[in-house]
């Protein structure tokens, strides 16, 4: 295999593993409480400006996760309590007030910490030598790190108790209330791991990108491009993160960046007319 | 009058603005002015999601494009004028498209959930991006600048009053529209999309008409806007605009007509007045537009109204209404299949029946006697087999299809409108299939009646006393009453009731069963019936169907049912 090759091969790669590393709380959210978390993005920015802020204080970057993990955690918690819990039935209302919700962090960012662009340094940024190709250690260990995440979800998922009760409060809420599982509880602790998978994912992509309080609305529509493919099932998240970000990939080193957008657009908007119930739905 | 009563809204807007720049300067009204047209654009939103209870994210598109195609042909014509008369065209174009738009994505599923919503947004960011990249047609990211005036307007004097005077129009028209029929038809569309597809109403089309009419209030604001700045840059067709027309109709409130309006200037102007001067400005307008979605659903409009008042007709004669369809039809099912998710539900069901009267269906609990109406009506797919009615074959036709050429039907929950009043309720079925043309539009049309209406409210006394009231506070015997009454009031020539007497008590059952007997035989239709209780079986007679396991196992008259071992064995368990 020639170095190019396992250039692109690795950064298609890193394009999907930060492609579904933004998605997967947005993808709990909403495949377990059916909420389209319009804020989703915002959770993601304010995991990227954790980092900007323990740099600031001449923290390591590491400890950008327990802050981000805290500081997501507790809106999150705040957020479920008392902003979607009273519209659970409203999905139209969901959307708007999470929305709102979007722009007051955004706004709110912005004036605590400016409009212009910051950077995170990280001290894994050299590059090492795979199958002969230089590429940096950071992308590998992020690429290895979400192969780890949603193995280590799905099993937890499929095989433990807390899973079991998870799918069947997402089967049927009421009938899961009747046997006794506490679904408000479970909620709201769905969307507050979601939230928190967004704001770690934030700090990880923090030190690849530049930071600016408007990213979220990108990793927004990414992720629920994403989603328009696969509702929650697991399948269709690798199907839509395959199709979505391999489409865009490859169309961005084609005709620019630009396009890679545009084509992104096109096939949502495809997938939304023809699948509006998943790509892998029986319906 | 009734017009002077719903033009008020439009009437006092217009007072206001008449005096504003008297009461400021000709630069304020300017500036005011910017907000009245996107408080248009916001009207268009507001007219899909406050009234037909589907939200728009993509409005911004059609409003970029009215504003650039204006821009464009306001620029060609002043080197040649006769480029004016493209500008009708122009603002009508966005609508077409928008027509064209929601008429795809709606014939493929009718309901209007989120998904349209992030159709509409993903559709808009593509024009954003179009509109960047195209640069010889749009100028690109700096936009199309040096947009002349309209003619015989000047942009900071007198074009202020075209706009003032747009506004009151659009005001006034949306304000007429929703008290006439056309109004019902949208708020039903928003409580209960299915019930009105039953009753014979295209519903993806008149979305698609609302939308198309949203959409052209809202190219004519982009229009304005591009006569209104003189330039138009990518963000006229932006994310940010879309969201800002959504968060304007919902603080003004999305269900009144001037409630975008006041959304728009006030918090618009407030915007554009503080954005600078209080750093936490936005973050402020993010929290009340949180706290309207929580707490005032029909925004600011809403807490100042009090009561709306009922939709009135006009005076006068009220037309006479034919019969739309012929009686005495004939329905045969022939080897029907179909299932969902897997599951077989009918199996090669095989059932006919000719010439008015009443049939019961009987049948244990998953015999597949209401999946055979939802197949009949179109709710469940046809995978084997056909149906016809009269002769033709109507396999597979969707619900409003099918109850056009005359199958009635009756759910097994009763199925109403219930924010409408009982007597919008019964006007929505006696319009299905009889309105025609403009008949939508006239208020008489709210005065129909009919000899069976008359029939049905002499039969029901509790309809005629709740006539003013919404469907929703009927108790449970008379939301029955209420939905058969629609049922019937298109006069099908098929009768579809599934289990009309649930839930009510013996008396109310005895009553609605004479009410059944005499109603259907005054339109002549062949009913089929869904029961279980075998009294009440006996007390309607004619024929009895029992099914089971998906097909059909017996066929008679009541007695010779219930001496058939098969059917016993099923009822009662029992061995060959």
């Amino acid at each position: 295999m020639d170095s190019g090759t396992v250039l692109h091969a690795l950064n298609l790669a890193y394009e999907l593993a930060t492609l579904a590393l933004t998605t997967l709380g947005l993808a709990i959210v909403f495949g377990l409480l059916g909420v389209m978390n319009m804020a989703h993005g915002e959770f993601v920015m304010m995991g990227a400006y954790a980092a900007v802020t323990v740099q600031q204080w001449g923290l390591p970057l590491i400890t950008a996760v327990p802050l981000a993990v805290v500081v997501c955690g507790g809106l999150g918690y705040a957020v479920e309590r008392w902003l979607i819990r009273p519209l659970y039935a409203r999905p139209f209302d969901t959307l708007l007030a999470t929305w709102a919700l979007a722009m007051l962090l955004r706004k709110l960012v912005e004036a605590i910490f400016g409009r212009g662009y910051r950077n995170v340094e990280s001290a894994l940024t050299q590059p090492t030598l795979v199958l002969g190709s230089p590429y940096p250690v950071y992308r590998l260990a992020l690429i290895v790190f979400t192969l780890a995440v949603m193995a280590g979800l799905f099993f937890w998922y499929r095989q433990s108790a807390a899973g079991l009760r998870v799918r069947a409060m997402t089967a049927n809420p009421i009938l899961a209330q009747a046997l006794g599982i506490p679904t408000r509880r479970l909620a709201s602790q769905a969307f507050v791991i979601g939230v928190v998978l967004a704001g770690l994912s934030g700090v990880l992509l923090a030190p690849l990108i530049r930071i600016e309080p408007g990213i979220g609305v990108d990793y927004l529509l990414d992720a629920f491009f994403v989603l328009v493919g696969g509702l929650g099932t697991l399948g269709g998240l690798f199907g839509g993160v395959g199709i979505i970000g391999g489409a865009q990939a490859i169309t961005s080193s084609i005709a620019g960046q630009t396009s890679g957008y545009a084509v992104v657009l096109m096939i949502s908007i495809v997938f939304l007319w023809l699948k509006p119930d998943g790509l892998f739905s029986r319906r | 009058m009734a017009f002077f009563r719903d033009a008020k809204p439009a009437a006092a807007l217009a007072a206001v603005l008449a005096g504003l720049p008297w009461a400021s300067n000709d630069f304020t009204a300017y500036q005011i002015a910017l907000f009245l047209v996107y408080g248009m654009a916001a009207q268009g939103v507001a007219l899909c999601w406050g009234r037909l209870g589907f939200l728009s994210l993509g409005h911004a598109l059609f409003f970029g494009l009215g504003a650039y195609l204006s821009g464009g042909v306001l620029r060609a014509a002043s080197n040649e004028a006769l480029w004016y008369l493209l500008l009708p065209l122009a603002i009508a174009a966005p609508a077409l498209l928008a027509y064209l738009i929601a008429r795809v994505v709606f014939a493929r599923s009718t309901r209007s959930g989120p998904y349209f919503s992030l159709i509409t947004l993903a559709l808009t960011m593509l024009g954003f991006l179009a509109a960047q990249q195209w640069s010889g047609l749009t100028g690109g990211f700096n936009g199309m600048a040096d947009i002349p005036e309209l003619p015989g307007t000047s942009r900071y004097e007198t074009l202020y009053w075209v706009i003032a005077a747009c506004a009151v129009g659009s005001t006034l028209a949306l304000s007429l529209l929703v008290a006439r029929p056309i109004g019902v038809v949208w708020e039903a569309i928003a409580q209960n999309e299915d019930r009105l597809q039953l009753l014979g109403y295209a519903t993806d089309r008149i979305k698609a008409m609302a939308f198309a009419g949203s959409a052209l209030l809202t190219s004519l604001a982009g229009a304005l806007f591009a006569a209104h700045q003189g330039i138009v840059t990518p963000q006229a067709m932006g994310f940010v605009l879309s969201t800002e027309l959504v968060i304007w109709a919902a603080v003004g409130g999305k269900a009144s007509a001037l409630g975008p309006l006041l959304g728009a200037t006030i918090v618009g102007y407030a915007s554009a007045e503080l954005r600078e001067q209080l750093p936490y400005w936005e973050a402020a307008v993010a929290t009340l537009f949180i706290g309207v979605v929580l707490f005032l659903p029909d925004g600011v409009a809403g807490l100042m109204r009090r009561g709306q008042a009922p939709r009135r007709a006009s005076a006068g004669q009220a037309k006479p209404v034919r019969r739309p369809f012929a009686p005495a039809a004939s329905l045969a099912l022939a080897e029907v299949q179909t299932g969902q998710a897997g599951v077989r539900i009918l199996d090669g069901l095989s059932l006919g029946l000719q010439g008015p009267g009443i049939r019961c269906i009987i049948g244990p609990n998953g015999a597949g006697k209401t999946s055979m109406f939802n197949l009949i009506t179109g709710r469940l797919p046809l995978r084997g087999g056909n149906i016809r009615l009269n002769g033709h074959d109507i396999g597979g036709q969707p619900a409003w299809r099918v109850a056009r050429q005359g199958i009635g039907r009756k759910m097994q929950v009763p199925s109403v409108f219930p924010a409408l009043s009982v007597r919008e309720n019964l006007g929505l079925a006696l319009w299905a299939g009889r309105a025609h043309g403009t008949d939508l539009l006239c208020l008489a049309t709210l005065g129909w009646q009919t000899p069976l209406l008359t029939d049905i409210l002499g039969q029901f006394q509790a309809l005629s006393e709740h006539l003013d009231n919404p469907a929703g506070n009927l108790a449970q015997g008379h939301r029955q009453a209420l939905e058969l009454a629609m049922t019937l009031l298109p006069e099908p020539g098929i009768v579809l009731l599934d289990e009309p007497c649930a839930g009510l008590s013996p008396a109310e059952t005895h009553h609605m069963i004479q009410a059944i007997q005499s109603l259907v035989l005054r339109i002549g239709a062949a009913a089929l019936l869904i029961e279980h209780d075998m009294s009440a079986v006996d007390a309607l007679g004619g024929e009895v169907y029992v099914l089971h396991q998906g097909r059909l196992l017996e066929q008679g008259p009541l007695a010779q049912i219930q001496a058939s071992p098969a059917v016993r064995a099923i009822y009662a368990g029992g061995r060959k």
